[in-house]
């Protein structure tokens, strides 16, 4: 199949590959995975608690081009914004900016689930014990 | 259900496959094309189509993992739908950790090769276990069809993926 400049450009170089510390306080992980292929997505962001920004996004992705390609371009996406306008990105704006195509849909659905996912873990650290209770 | 009515069996996840064997044999007879020789067109069409319904139907409800996904995809439930829902993180997190495994080896890391020895027998009996765990769901659901049986089943199958997925992956490694 071919992929759209876009893709094979975040696939040939993909951005903000790595990992961070998953215990700090700070980072929210989001581990998932598409049962119909198998691949899994690790992406993690680092906020910064005086602003709520996000300082730096991390991801790793075993899976196949489109989904690399969405979780590249979700690290870049997710720097800088907070951690509320992070929570709107959506998969379709994914799709949109690197053309994929119908039957690549469901990798970026995996790139947005990751975004929630790490949102989500970081919250519930930020959570002050109290209310936790 | 198409599949099961062209076999005259009711909706059960539990099949016998001696006894399908039989079933999917008398069916077939009963639909041979050369009984149909001198019928009518549109008859001798709808047996022909029958029959290849029947086909279908064989192949898919003889293996107990395309049976369960044909069975839940008819009570509406998306198999290998996104999410991890029904996918224990742990699972997810192991997933994860042999594919770096994986990776290191094909970069010419060798010192990887004992662990995906180890991982590679527990996911074969995760899988193992998996089989007996759909075999125990089945029967639950037989005995009292509930929505949550088959909730627990779509999970055990999503699982299953992940690991067919891994294995292959691993023993393609492995092996060279
Ligand atoms: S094919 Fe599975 S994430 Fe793209």
């Amino acid at each position: 199949m071919a992929y759209s400049d876009k893709v094979v450009d975040h696939y040939n170089n993909p951005r903000n590959v790595g990992s961070m510390d998953k215990n700090d306080p700070h980072v929210g992980t989001g581990m998932v995975g598409a049962p119909e292929c198998g691949d899994v997505m690790k992406l993690q962001i680092k906020v910064d608690p005086a602003t709520g920004i996000i300082e730096d996004a991390k991801f790793k992705t075993f899976g196949c081009g489109s989904a690399i390609a969405s979780s590249s371009l979700a690290t870049e996406w997710l720097k800088g914004k907070t951690v509320d306008q992070a929570m709107e990105i959506k998969n379709t704006e994914i799709v949109n900016e690197l053309a994929l195509p119908p039957v690549k849909v469901h990798c970026s659905v995996l790139a947005e689930d990751a975004i929630k996912a790490a949102i989500n873990d970081y919250k519930k650290k930020a959570v002050p014990a109290e209310v936790n209770a | 259900m198409d599949f099961y009515r062209v076999l005259g069996l009711g909706p059960k996840l539990q099949l016998n496959s001696v006894e399908l064997q039989q079933l999917f044999y008398g069916r077939s007879r009963e639909l041979h094309p050369d009984r149909f020789a001198r019928a009518e067109p549109s008859v001798r069409a709808a047996a022909l189509e029958e029959s290849s319904l029947l086909n279908d139907a064989y192949r898919t409800l003889k293996d107990p993992v395309s049976r369960a996904e044909y069975f839940l995809k008819h009570r509406g439930f998306d198999i290998g739908e996104q999410g991890t829902k029904d996918v224990p993180p742990e699972l997810l997190e192991e997933v994860f950790e042999l594919n770096m495994a994986l990776e290191e080896l094909k970069s010419g890391d060798e010192s990887a090769r004992p662990q995906l020895a180890t991982a590679r027998d527990h996911f074969a009996a995760l899988l193992a276990q998996s089989d007996d765990e759909l075999t125990n769901l089945f029967a639950a659901h037989d005995a009292s069809p509930a929505e949550a049986v088959l909730r627990q089943i779509r999970g055990v199958l999503n699982r299953r993926r992940y690991i067919l997925n891994l294995l292959r992956d691993v023993n393609g490694y492995l092996s060279n």
